[in-house]
């Protein structure tokens, strides 16, 4: 994966936070290098927003560091924070000033982001439209694209959003979804988005980690996942029960199961062929063969137990 | 990484983009207007033209009183034979004391820094509460500006709405009077009585600076502590209603128990440095101008001390 060879631009070392003696993050480590879109999934209260708060600063660290482009967030506060943007949950603005306003109030922090920048980002989440207008009168989904301008003004390295589908509409989506894309391979920003939306996630990440109950659980590259061998298939056939019984007779240890008219097989993609052939053989009328990676969802869902808030 | 100059600019926007700070203007210039109006009614209303008559009348009942009290408390007949100097005064130099000048208006407008003062609390109040009753906490402190430096901004800022304000009312309160009286008084000196009995005169315009130096100190001691209560509340609300409360409850208070000895050490007991001045008592005997100074000092720097702590140090979880 071309990802791994790019310059590593966020680290996350040991991160640990402690709240009344409770361990709400538990020694998180991991990398994002530039160029890629790092997905946060866990169940709702697994430390997420929590991790990110730390990550920008929001709140301290029990334990641990955190790095970017080689800055410590802890040490050098206001040298790593000229790297990263941000969104932590909701984008709230100030909502007596203009689109505008807030964009300048929030450019003004940075040296050297002219006005043309300015423009060049309202452009980019589509909002030329309603900028002059009061924020108070902005609908969720345009303050989340607000939110999104405000945290890529100044060319941040690190673009960290915690739920950023969040009130967006489909096309909204896509659109985020479509820009994140074109951040990372045009300026090579690395960007860490959180969600329990996986079939988001998806299509939007390049790897995600797992996290339950504050600790990392698994980090894996999703094409990892689309390349890999097991398969959902679901065959429509005439008699349920004959295919069933040819199957299961001709081979052994199959997870096979019936739903309504259809056959569902958990299996090596590689089985399809066969399959096939014993069922014509026998004389089962076939009316269509489906194969499906198996989602992340339920990969996830067999991951975490399905056990939803810890 | 943020320059100060920018981040300040930012927080004077968030001041007056917002409706309310303009209301808040618009009353205090009402309020300056409506005091100046008032005085000049009072001054058409009550007729001066025998002025020199009654203040000799004047004269001769303050001498019966020391006549009469003549065994009296000496400060009580002190106070009367500096009128009679005054009065004496005025009629030698045709100067007549019922009619105003200009420069009474800029001093009675140093009565309403009380309501500078509770505008600049409401807006301190808010300063830092606001920010996380919006949300926009979050964003504010992503930056690259350390929170020292977010929140001397924004201190700066609540200080210059109150210079602005303070600016506004002795222009307005000059302007009226320049206006209802004419320049004429421009010139007029200042009369005081010094302990030694010997009348005075000083320039006016000093006067009245020195009448806003002292609204000044506690305008600042009270802006400061609200601002620390907004830091450690972190809602508006009840930042607002607590400085008020102390604001307008701490002098009752003071007086209620000003018998005990350790009430000297509180704000309020020494915030108000007229106090010091000539012809005036300190809430406790033993209290010195220099004592209070020092008091309020260590309060400022104490406010100062945990308003910084309370917004660097804590977890910002909103
Ligand atoms: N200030 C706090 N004090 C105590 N516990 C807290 C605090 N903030 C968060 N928690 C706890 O930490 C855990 C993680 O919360 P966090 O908001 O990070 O979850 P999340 O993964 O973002 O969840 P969601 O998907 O619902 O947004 C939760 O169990 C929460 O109750
Ligand atoms: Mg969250």
């Amino acid at each position: 994966m071309q990802a791994t060879t790019m310059e590593t631009v966020l680290q996350l070392r040991n991160v640990t936070k402690k709240i009344g003696g409770r361990t709400i993050v538990d020694n998180l480590s991991f990398d994002v290098p530039a160029g890629e879109v790092f997905g946060f999934l866990g169940p709702n209260g697994a430390g997420k927003t929590t991790t990110i708060r730390m990550i920008v600063g929001l709140i301290s660290m029990t334990k641990g560091e955190v790095i970017v482009k080689g800055v410590s967030v802890r040490k050098q506060f206001a040298q790593a924070m000229t790297h990263i943007g941000a969104i932590v949950e909701n984008p709230e603005m100030y909502k007596f000033l203009s689109g505008y306003q807030n964009l300048v109030h929030f450019a003004r922090r940075h040296s050297g982001i002219a006005k043309e920048r300015i423009d060049e980002v309202v452009k980019l989440v589509g909002l030329q439209n309603r900028i002059h207008e009061k924020v108070k009168r902005y609908s969720l989904g345009m303050r989340q694209r607000l939110g999104v301008a405000q945290a890529i003004l100044h060319r941040p390295s690190v673009l960290i959003l915690d739920e950023p589908t969040n009130g967006l509409d489909p096309a909204g989506i896509r659109e985020l979804r479509d820009y994140l894309r074109k951040l990372t391979r045009d300026e090579g920003i690395a960007v860490i988005v959180s969600s329990h939306l996986l079939s988001e996630m998806e299509l939007m990440c390049d790897r995600v980690a797992i996290i339950q109950g504050g600790k990392l659980i698994d980090v894996r590259s999703l094409q990892d996942t689309t390349d890999s061998p097991q398969a959902r298939i679901m065959i429509d056939v005439g008699n349920t029960a004959l295919a069933y019984q040819v199957l299961t007779d001709s081979i052994s240890d199959l997870k096979i199961s019936i739903l309504g008219k259809q056959l569902e097989i958990e299996s090596d993609k590689a089985l399809i062929p066969d399959i096939a052939r014993l069922l014509v053989k026998a004389d089962v009328d076939i009316y269509g063969i489906h194969s499906s990676h198996k989602s992340l969802e339920d990969q996830f869902l067999e991951m975490t137990g399905g056990e939803m808030v810890v | 990484m943020s320059n100060f100059r920018d981040l300040l600019r930012n927080e004077n926007m968030k001041i007056y983009r917002r409706p309310r700070t303009w209301l808040m203007i618009g009353f205090l210039i009402l309020s300056l207007l409506l005091m100046s109006g008032l005085m000049k009614y009072d001054e058409v209303r009550n007729d001066s033209s025998d002025w020199k008559q009654q203040v000799t009348e004047e004269n001769q009942v303050l001498q019966q009183e020391i006549q009469n009290n003549a065994t009296a408390d000496p400060d009580f007949v002190k106070n009367m034979e500096n009128e009679i100097k005054l009065n004496e005064y005025y009629l030698e130099h045709n100067l007549n004391p019922n009619e105003l000048s200009m420069w009474d208006y800029v001093n009675t407008s140093a009565m309403l820094i009380l309501l500078v003062t509770i505008l600049t609390v409401i807006v301190a109040a808010d300063m830092i509460a606001a920010e996380f009753s919006w949300g926009t906490i979050k964003l504010l402190l992503v930056g690259p500006a350390s929170r020292t430096k977010v929140m001397l901004s924004k201190y700066v800022a609540t200080m210059g709405f109150a210079l602005l304000l303070l600016i506004l009312s002795f222009t307005v309160a000059f302007a009226a009077g320049a206006a209802l009286q004419g320049f004429g008084g421009l010139s007029l000196p200042h009369l005081s009585v010094s302990a030694d009995g010997i009348i005075h005169e000083s320039s006016m315009i000093a006067d009245s600076l020195q009448q806003y130096g002292f609204a000044i100190v506690s305008l600042l001691m009270y802006v400061t502590f609200a601002f620390m209560i907004s830091a450690a509340f972190r809602s508006s609300s009840m930042a607002i209603a607590f400085s008020l409360l102390f604001m307008l409850v701490g002098n009752s208070l003071t007086m209620l128990f000003s018998s005990y000895g350790w009430v000297k050490y509180l704000l309020f007991a020494n915030i108000d440095l007229t106090r010091y001045l000539a012809g005036n008592d300190p809430i406790r005997p033993e209290m010195t101008l220099t004592f209070s100074i020092m008091m309020l000092v260590a309060y400022y720097v104490l406010f100062q001390l945990v308003s910084w702590l309370l917004f660097t140090k804590r977890d910002v979880a909103a």
